[in-house]
């Protein structure tokens, strides 16, 4: 008793929240914090205030329209065909990368001869930037004066006989199936020149996909699919019930991946199609570009940068959340 | 319930051949130990049983059926692997489940199993958990458990044992033991533990280099060894081995091991009358050398013997004293009541009834 009484009457020590680590620590990050502070969130703000003016021309205006704007661009058939073809562009560029990611990963997983050259081969696409990308497929689905004086692809399947499977390509006008619905703009449907685009960016992000879900798989105890064979399953069981669910993690971070990239898409839509046909292929970071540095209507072109950052983020934002969660469960 | 044969099987990788002639008969329920050091084959034989590799020749057969080329899932196995290979992504329950939902069986029967056997491993409380929630015991119960849901006629494990801490094992190890009095089915269990392979097998595979040594009971194991590898791998501490050669003289066959001579029994003559004369390998176990101050009832006490005491390990029930002459030392197991000290002269009894003798070249038992 005597002894605690003598232990609490000696003055506590000062926990001091400075201290030298931390303050060099602090000092290490401060010029990188700053930064990003003032470049990425300072701009972000700056450009949701500039959505919120009245800002057209080259002139800064200042006064203050609240969400005009937003409703502004939102109204037009212009923007709404914009939405459609982000919504039609990035369902099919994820669907495909996904689904052909997972089938070369699991080819090349199969331990075959000359795995290392296959797998530099579908990763190396990868390399190019979309710019690239985007010239060279352009010259591949630029159509011709198909059927009898075709170039590109259409030119390759005529000459192989296969002339039967020539198209439009980035020229192509349609939206199948085009339905009108009463209040909106455009039709609802499938953009037929946003194919080749797609075809374009599958082919540069689908070894990406490949190289993760490789690494997946390969992380995959072999232990465990014995266990399942020895279990009563069937190869397309072992693959339905233990690889699949057990890649989830891996698909979760390439539809992140991929969607975010798809839902920016700039570089490779703007050196294919520009747009084109009509604004069949153009998409909101397209759009965004046009009529800020074109048309010089900055307001507008700000609440665009905003929606797409808002749809973005509906993406991220939740995985980022369940990462953390995870992550404090191990 | 089923027996199992293994015919003639050679199993080849590239090179290297991990089981040669691999000969093997086990009865139905019986519990049958591989074991022997790694790289020995004992995995690779459970492996090709269970469906997992392709024997190179050779049959094997599972009661009446040759299942060389039946895939694992028809082979009415369960196996229990190493790392106990729990699918990570599923609940305890469906861990257990899984095999008999591919199976189609009732949900009804597939929940009565999974409870029963939940309760048989005292995992009950735990069937909502993921593995990773799991301690190591718990993963090993729920692994046993998923073996146990499906009724096979064969249980297959692979070292289960080898990733738990010394009690737990000690404890695992009587409850496996319980497991297979319980489900009357045939258990096949591999390790490199020879303690396991004593106290859980009723006969015991002793396997090296992909060759069956000798297979039988653990006490006929350590009493009459076949060969050399078998009498050091099996007995711990190992028994001790001397070069050595049988001569005749005194009107008695003696050992001689060159700085010292023990006589051989007169009723262990016969079975080494033919190697007499010649040099052999002499094996005594360390239980089998005595304090001469406190030898046990029984035990002659003519193969007497002045040592030096180099190392004593007391263990509290035993100690292990490592004892030398003429440059010959040998381990010994002695009473804790020794007055063994290192440096110090020790006179021990060997106990010549209990010696083994082994040919010089073909390292085989002649007693």
């Amino acid at each position: 008793m005597q002894q605690a009484e003598t232990l609490s009457a000696r003055p506590a020590r000062r926990v001091r929240w400075m201290n030298r680590d931390r303050a060099i620590a602090l000092l290490m990050i401060a010029p990188s914090a700053l930064a990003i502070a003032v470049f990425v969130y300072g701009f972000i703000g700056w450009t949701a205030y500039i959505s919120m003016t009245d800002w057209r021309g080259l002139a800064i205006s200042t006064s203050f329209v609240g969400f005009d704007n937003y409703l502004t661009i939102f109204s037009t058939g212009r923007f709404q065909t914009n939405i459609r073809n982000l919504i039609v562009f990035t369902l099919f560029f994820l669907a495909s990368c996904l689904v052909i990611g997972l089938l070369l990963a699991v080819l090349v997983d199969a331990r075959i001869r000359f795995e290392g050259f296959f797998r530099s081969v579908y990763i190396f696409p990868m390399a190019l930037s979309f710019i690239v990308t985007g010239v060279v497929w352009q010259w591949l689905f630029a159509p011709g004066n198909w059927p009898n004086d075709p170039t590109g692809i259409n030119l390759l399947f005529k000459q192989s006989g296969l002339g039967f499977l020539q198209a439009a390509w980035t020229t192509d006008t349609n939206v199948v199936p085009g339905w009108r619905i009463e209040g909106l703009r455009t039709r609802i449907g499938i953009p037929m020149a946003m194919i080749p685009v797609v075809v374009a960016a599958v082919w540069q992000m689908s070894g990406f996909v490949m190289a993760m879900y490789l690494a997946g798989l390969r992380g995959i105890p072999d232990e465990i699919k014995e266990a399942a064979r020895v279990d009563g399953a069937t190869e397309w069981q072992v693959f339905r019930h233990i690889t699949l669910p057990m890649l989830q993690p891996i698909t979760l971070s390439a539809v992140i991946i991929l969607g975010h990239i798809s839902l920016k898409i700039f570089d490779l839509i703007i050196t294919m199609t520009g747009g084109a046909p009509g604004n069949n292929t153009e998409v909101p970071g397209l759009y965004m570009y046009e009529i800020t540095f074109k048309a010089n209507k900055f307001a507008e072109g700000a609440a665009v940068a905003m929606v797409m950052l808002v749809v973005v983020a509906l993406l991220v934002v939740p995985y980022l959340i369940y990462n953390r969660r995870t992550e404090v469960e191990r | 319930m089923a027996s199992i044969k293994f015919d003639h099987v050679w199993k080849r990788f590239g090179d290297f051949a991990a089981l040669k002639d691999f000969t093997l008969d086990v009865a139905d329920q019986e519990f049958l130990v591989l074991v022997g050091p790694s790289g020995c084959g004992k995995t690779t034989a459970l492996r090709c049983l269970a469906g997992l590799e392709e024997v190179t020749s050779g049959t094997i057969m599972i009661g009446d059926r040759v299942v060389n080329d039946i895939p694992p899932k028809d082979r009415d196995i369960a196996m229990v692997f190493q790392s106990y290979a729990l699918y990570p992504h599923m609940s305890v329950y469906d861990n257990m489940a899984f095999g008999l939902k591919l199976r189609k069986i009732p949900k009804a029967e597939i929940d009565r199993r999974v409870k029963e056997a939940a309760e048989m491993l005292q995992i009950g409380h735990l069937l909502d958990r993921k593995p990773k929630a799991l301690s190591g015991g718990q993963r090993q119960r729920v692994a046993l458990g998923r073996a146990i849901v499906r009724h096979p006629s064969v249980f297959l494990m692979d070292e289960p044992l080898s990733n738990l801490d010394a009690k737990l094992r000690v404890q695992t190890r009587a409850e496996i033991s319980k497991l297979h009095q319980r489900l009357k089915t045939t258990f096949i269990y591999v390790t490199h533990d020879q303690t396991e392979a004593m106290t859980m097998g009723t006969r015991i595979a002793v396997m090296r280099d992909g060759v069956l040594q000798q297979l039988d009971t653990p006490q006929n194991l350590y009493d009459h060894p076949a060969n050399m590898f078998v009498a050091g791998f099996i007995g711990s501490p190992s028994m001790n081995f001397f070069e050595a050669t049988l001569v005749r003289g005194d009107g008695q066959v003696l050992v001689d091991f060159g700085p010292f001579q023990l006589p051989v029994p007169p009723s262990r003559i016969d079975a080494i009358a033919d190697h007499i004369g010649m040099p052999i390998f002499f094996g005594i176990r360390p239980e089998d050398i005595h304090d001469a101050h406190y030898v046990p009832r029984g035990v002659d006490e003519s193969a007497r013997l002045m040592t030096t005491v180099n190392v004593v390990e007391p263990l509290g029930s035993e100690v292990y004293a490592y004892v030398e002459n003429g440059g010959k030392e040998m381990v010994a197991r002695l009473d804790p009541r020794t007055k063994a000290r290192t440096g110090e002269v020790l006179e021990i009894i060997i106990d010549m009834s209990k010696m083994h003798i082994f040919d010089r070249d073909t390292e085989r038992a002649l007693i």
